[in-house]
């Protein structure tokens, strides 16, 4: 519902009440204050901020919640790999937020450009100013450019990174698309932290597959500046399986960092000098926490923001709340599955402040699904609580077994998709695609 | 603390402070406090189930839903989860269901089954 109908249906509403007073009182004064049990903005519409609004409204019905995305359509990371596989359309990893819409939540489709901490408010791209009691921060991430030499703004056009989904998962499928069979694609993976852990390694999956399946006397490269990464075992058992004669993995110790980027040439070089030459130029650069967490001072020096883990508001400045993966929130992963569990315990934190209860006790959750092939899944799944002021998984936990069946693979690719389906019902109110 | 959505689940015609009145009073019915978990707390505990059994567990894909279910059909199974006896076919809940004490296991199986299994049909305004 947007704010203009909220208003014309308790105009009506007062008119068949109270006649002439009641309306005219109604002109006077915006509508939702009146009954308001809190002003909180969010920013940004992704898994972490979409279901923090959603959540809010549900702790709440009386709350006023406004949801600031400049995008119309928020487009999510998580199975755009598959897009590449040829396995789906981009469309379909595309959410809309009619249904935020349908459960009270103010949806603002513009930018939001600062954070004044003290005097409350959210300055928008149109210049508005939105005051807030709470503010919630689901910004994403944002990529340190320069980081690694050679590698800018300009030079992801050429050798995108489609680590955010969006243009650059387009340019990125086209590339593949038009490269010749027999060329090489070059995927650059970065160290520690990065948004979603095992996400390079199933994207190498997926474009191995489609390479497979389209272009077979194509290779894939892996620069690594990592030695180890998520779910490794169960990745490489099933390239051995699949992939054999298309994906090497180069780690660090190997000379798989890589120190400069030349994206017009579409060459790499290592630490150690070695230069490697690709087709397709896939970089996935350094990150840290999206802009507006810096200009919202949440974050600490090296670009990440530190949170009270039984809230997830901000270490830093009180009233602001942070989720997704700008936090530093490990042993939680970067990954689309936290950022909705910590938008529900920032949810109901807020909700609890604004009526002066204390927060319930947090918990968390995650499994990440990775698709290796059609109907060859695996995944890791994590359960999480605060203990001694801080963030601690649970034993048990961990990742499929090594040693399993066929069938047992199959059963998790297919429950990739239905986790994909049920996150993204929860989050924006989607229906499967 | 409501653990449903009010607004869409009361007729209309009711005003949204009866409305999360009434919310907080099925919430009551719903779930009894257990020993140290406290109404809100086993909301945000649920809340994790979300993510792969749908929005209260309702599931829209091939995730079986949770909602609705018999309590002891739930606790069972979520005990058979945890001592890694699972039910075939299942490949990741004997992982996650080692997370969670006995207790917490016992309140989100009490709260799941006291969540109706189809989403109440909501009454057009005329």
């Amino acid at each position: 519902m947007t704010s203009a109908e909220t208003k014309f249906s308790r105009r009506q509403a007062l008119a068949m009440l109270g006649g002439v007073g009641a309306t005219a009182f109604s002109f006077s004064t915006p509508a939702i204050a009146q009954r308001s049990a809190g002003r909180v903005v969010v920013v940004g519409g992704g898994f972490g901020g979409a279901t923090a609004a959603r959540y809010l409204k549900r702790g709440n019905p009386n709350l006023n919640v406004t949801l600031l995305d400049p995008a119309r359509r928020f487009y999510t990371c998580p199975f755009t790999n598959l897009h590449f596989g040829g396995l789906r359309t981009f469309e379909q990893q595309g959410h809309g937020f009619d249904d935020l819409r349908r459960i009270g939540v103010q949806i603002v489709h513009e930018r939001a450009n600062d954070v004044d901490a003290k005097g409350k408010t959210v300055t928008l791209s149109g210049g508005r100013k939105l005051p807030y009691d709470r503010l919630v921060l689901s910004p994403g991430i944002d990529f340190r450019w320069g980081a690694l030499e050679g590698y800018d703004q300009a030079a992801a056009e050429l050798a995108p990174h489609a680590w955010q989904a969006g243009p650059q998962t387009v340019l990125l499928k086209k590339q593949l698309e038009a490269m010749e069979d027999g060329g090489l694609f070059i995927l650059v993976a970065p160290d520690n932290p990065f948004r979603c852990p095992p996400g390079p390694y199933e994207r190498a999956s997926m474009v191995a597959h489609y390479l497979k399946t389209r272009k077979p006397k194509s290779k894939l490269l892996i620069l690594d500046a990592k030695d180890n990464f998520s779910k490794q075992g169960l990745f490489q058992d099933g390239w051995k399986k699949f992939y054999a004669d298309i994906i090497e993995w180069v780690p660090r110790s190997k000379d798989g960092k890589v120190a400069k980027v030349d994206a017009k040439a579409r060459e790499v070089e290592t630490e150690f000098g070695k230069k490697h030459k690709a087709a397709v130029l896939n970089v996935v650069p350094p990150q840290k926490a999206g802009f507006i967490a810096e200009r919202a001072g949440v974050t600490n020096a090296g670009g990440w923001v530190p949170v009270k883990p039984q809230t997830f508001e901000s270490a830093q400045v009180a009233d602001v709340y942070v989720v997704g993966d700008a936090t530093i929130a490990a042993p939680m992963p970067k990954s689309g599955f936290c950022a909705n569990a910590q938008g529900k315990v920032a949810a109901a934190a807020i909700v609890a402040s604004l009526a002066g209860r204390e927060a319930p006790r947090a918990s968390w959750a995650n499994t990440c699904y990775s698709l290796i092939a059609p109907n060859y899944g695996i995944s890791v799944a994590g359960v999480y609580e605060v203990a001694d002021g801080k963030i601690v998984e649970i034993k048990g936990g961990g990742v499929s077994p090594r040693e399993a069946s066929d069938e047992f693979r199959k059963l998790e690719a297919e429950y990739g998709v239905g986790w994909y389906n049920a996150i993204t019902q929860d989050t924006w109110g989607s229906k499967p695609a | 603390m409501s653990k449903f959505n009010t607004q869409n689940r009361v007729p209309c015609g009711l005003s949204p402070s009866i409305a999360t009145m009434l919310g907080f009073a099925l919430t009551l019915i719903a779930v009894q406090p257990v020993a140290a978990q406290s109404p809100s707390d086993i909301t945000t505990l649920a809340g994790s189930c979300a993510n792969c059994h749908g929005t209260d567990g309702r599931s829209p894909g091939p995730i079986v839903s949770i909602a609705g279910r018999p309590e002891t059909l739930l606790l069972s199974q979520l005990k058979a989860f945890k001592s890694d006896t699972p039910p075939p076919g299942t490949t990741i809940m004997n992982r996650i269901a080692k997370g969670y004490t006995d207790e917490q296991i016992g309140a989100l199986a009490k709260h799941f089954a006291a969540i109706s299994a189809n989403e109440p049909t909501k009454k057009r305004r005329k």
